[in-house]
């Protein structure tokens, strides 16, 4: 994706460039409003990240500028996490938005919602190496074995499933699969995964589900180590 | 504007010695005038009837004579008392040519009479006496001067508005004397109340020489002190857990990667050492966000987005996405009643959740949780009830404040930085309503309303 960054705080703007840089991504890098609309104009972006407090002139009036000519999806960041930056943001046509301190994964997963958007559905058969997931059945194979699965558990599975290769945070996870959006302290989600493993890799030699240690989970099929 | 407090009781003890005074001015003036009126009557009385046989008896115009004499010794011609005597017969008159306004005296009894040249009305009084012989029936007219008594009324009304005009201001700054001796505690307790400092909290206004209503004052505004006091406490001790909270991951944050640049390190023992330092930033991320959603329901945001919804079902969900720690936990749940109300989704989930995690911690293996919804008159209740050791009271009322854990083994724990119940909450309080607490019979049911 072609992505625009308009962050006007250096070490963000680096980490972000440099992030979504080494996702494949191409990142332009505005450090002002008026540089970022000039940017936003001139340039075709598949998603503009952009920052509400920026000098210059501020995101909002960015975002309002560039919705007169242009419909590229926009994500806000914005440190106040109040609800009126939130319904001013949406009302000034921005696609989503992300309340500072965010993380980087939650940032990639909601550029990855924007992209897939308006993409064609999913594939109705998945396949992971010898793993195979039927949506519309809402059945799994591995190896051709039929995988016993809950049905918290098959959700959890396609999810994962659906965004192979990608590192999904638990809150990105709770969202998806059980369609809870707050912070919760509870450990739902490693237990469920906990779950899901025993019935998805214990069986079988290879791991496809592996824990990315302070982000995450990822379902991959991974060149087996030379021991 | 305000009066002062002296002002407005000397001014109400000058109102009520005004209406004293007043009723007591008219009271007696009325009794006087009666009085006099009273006397003026006697005084007629007395002139006729010390006449009235010498004229009865008189039956010839001779003797008639004697009695005129007579009367003009008892009546001086321009005195203050005339007396007529009218009769159809010339021959037995007295007085002279009656005044015009005689006949309309009437019948026997008191009246008024105005003579021309005359300020004021005479005071009359008419009494017939019957035909004796050659005289025809006649009737006698007494009449006497007012002026000595309306003088003496006019003395007397004088004297007494008078003294009541001195009496009421004298009340009036007798009553501003008493007022300022009797506020006077006030004056000093207000002193007091000035020298207060917020650098001594813990001082207080001093009761014991004070009159009971105003100590009873001083003992409401040291209870204000007392609260103002443990809340600021609870602030300090709050800013205190906060600082102490950020500082534990602070250190580790700090010492791991200090450790970690202190010498050549693989990739492999990098990596995981900075995943050791992302475990510790999402624990800071975690608190500061639960911190800036407690200081916005502090400055009195409410919940927005409120859409109607189940109670039932919200609460259903919640316990849906917990149903693997509940499984791992051997805790069920059980949800009783349902309400339709507005309510915001995610901060109810998230209120419910901390809710239900509060229970399963402190439940045991195989115990039901009760989650239950009613309806009040008043709004919505949501409670969660475990079975569970009873909790002192003194320590349930401040379950719900920040950082305060029941077992102080538990703080630190990383799933749980005691903030839990602090956003229930806040999350009642945005949505208008309150949280409340009980333990009877082992059973502990923490809830919240929503109105």
């Amino acid at each position: 994706m072609k992505i625009l960054i308009v962050e006007d705080e250096p070490k963000t703007a680096d980490y972000l460039r440099r992030g979504l840089g080494e996702q494949g991504h191409v990142v332009d890098l505005a450090g002002d409003g008026h540089g970022g609309l000039h940017l936003a104009l001139e340039v075709d972006y598949d998603v503009i990240v952009l920052d509400v407090m920026l000098p210059g002139i501020d995101g909002m009036a960015v975002l309002r500028a560039l919705r007169e000519r242009k419909q590229t999806p926009v994500i806000m960041l914005t440190a106040r996490d109040r609800i009126d930056d939130r319904v001013q943001g949406l009302h000034a046509g921005a696609d989503d938005y992300l309340v500072k301190p965010f993380s980087f994964l939650e940032l990639l997963a909601r550029l990855q919602a924007l992209a897939r958007r308006g993409r064609s559905q999913d594939a109705p058969q998945l396949r992971i190496g010898d793993l195979e997931i039927d949506l519309y059945a809402r059945k799994a194979w591995r190896g051709g074995q039929r995988l016993d699965l809950t049905a918290k558990e098959f959700a959890l599975l396609a999810t994962l499933a659906r965004r192979r290769g990608e590192i999904l945070s638990k809150t990105v996870i709770a969202e998806l699969v059980w369609d809870v959006n707050f912070d919760s302290d509870a450990n739902v989600v490693e237990v469920a995964v906990k779950r899901l493993r025993s019935k998805l890799d214990e069986p079988f030699g290879t791991p496809l589900l592996h824990t990315i240690r302070g982000m995450g989970y990822v379902l991959e099929l991974r060149e087996a180590r030379a021991p | 504007m305000s009066l002062s407090l002296s002002r407005r009781l000397a001014l109400m003890y000058a109102a009520s010695g005004f209406l004293v005074f007043s009723l007591f001015g008219l009271v007696m003036h009325r009794f006087f005038q009666h009085q006099l009126d009273l006397h003026q009557r006697s005084e007629l009385a007395t002139r006729l009837e010390v006449n009235e046989p010498l004229i009865r008896k008189t039956a010839e115009p001779a003797r008639w004579q004697i009695v005129c004499a007579k009367l003009d010794a008892i009546f001086p011609a321009d005195g203050a008392a005339r007396f007529w005597v009218l009769s159809a017969n010339p021959q037995y008159r007295y007085g002279g040519d009656p005044p015009a306004g005689i006949e309309a005296l009437g019948g026997d009894g008191y009246g008024t009479l105005q003579l021309p040249g005359r300020q004021r009305p005479l005071r009359a009084l008419v009494h017939s006496i019957a035909a004796n012989g050659d005289r025809p029936e006649i009737r006698l007219v007494a009449a006497i001067d007012q002026r000595p008594y309306f003088d003496t009324l006019h003395a007397l009304t004088f004297v007494l508005v008078a003294t009541s005009i001195a009496g009421m201001l004298l009340v009036a700054g007798l009553g501003y004397w008493i007022a300022r001796i009797g506020l006077r505690p006030l004056t000093r307790l207000s002193d007091e109340a000035r020298s207060l400092s917020p650098s001594k909290l813990s001082q207080r206004l001093p009761g014991e020489p004070l009159p009971p209503e105003i100590a009873e004052l001083a003992a409401s505004f040291n209870g204000a002190l007392d609260r103002l006091e443990s809340a600021y406490q609870q602030l300090e001790g709050f800013n205190a857990d906060v600082a102490h909270e950020l500082r534990t991951p602070l250190t580790n944050l700090i010492g791991l990667t200090q450790v970690a640049l202190s010498r050549e390190r693989s990739a492999s023992e990098l990596q995981e050492m900075m995943q050791s330092n992302l475990e510790e930033l999402d624990r800071l991320r975690a608190i500061i966000n639960d911190m800036l959603f407690l200081a916005r329901a502090d400055q009195g945001e409410l919940a927005r987005n409120r859409v109607s919804a189940s109670l039932a079902q919200e609460v259903s969900k919640t316990v849906d996405f917990l149903e693997v720690v509940l499984d791992e936990a051997g805790v069920r749940v059980r949800v009783e009643g349902d309400a339709q109300i507005e309510v915001e989704r995610a901060l109810l989930g998230r209120a419910v959740n901390n809710l239900l995690l509060n229970a399963v911690q402190h439940s045991a293996q195989g115990s039901e949780v009760l989650a239950s919804i009613a309806r009040d008159q008043r709004g919505v209740r949501v409670s969660v009830s475990n079975p569970g050791p009873v909790i002192a009271a003194e320590q349930l009322e401040r379950l719900f404040a920040r950082f305060y854990r029941l077992d102080g083994a538990r703080s630190g724990s990383r799933d749980n930085h005691g903030l839990g119940l602090a956003i229930v909450k806040a999350i009642a309080v945005m949505h208008g309503g309150q949280v409340f607490v009980s333990s009877d019979n082992g059973i502990n049911t923490f809830g919240f309303t929503l109105a």
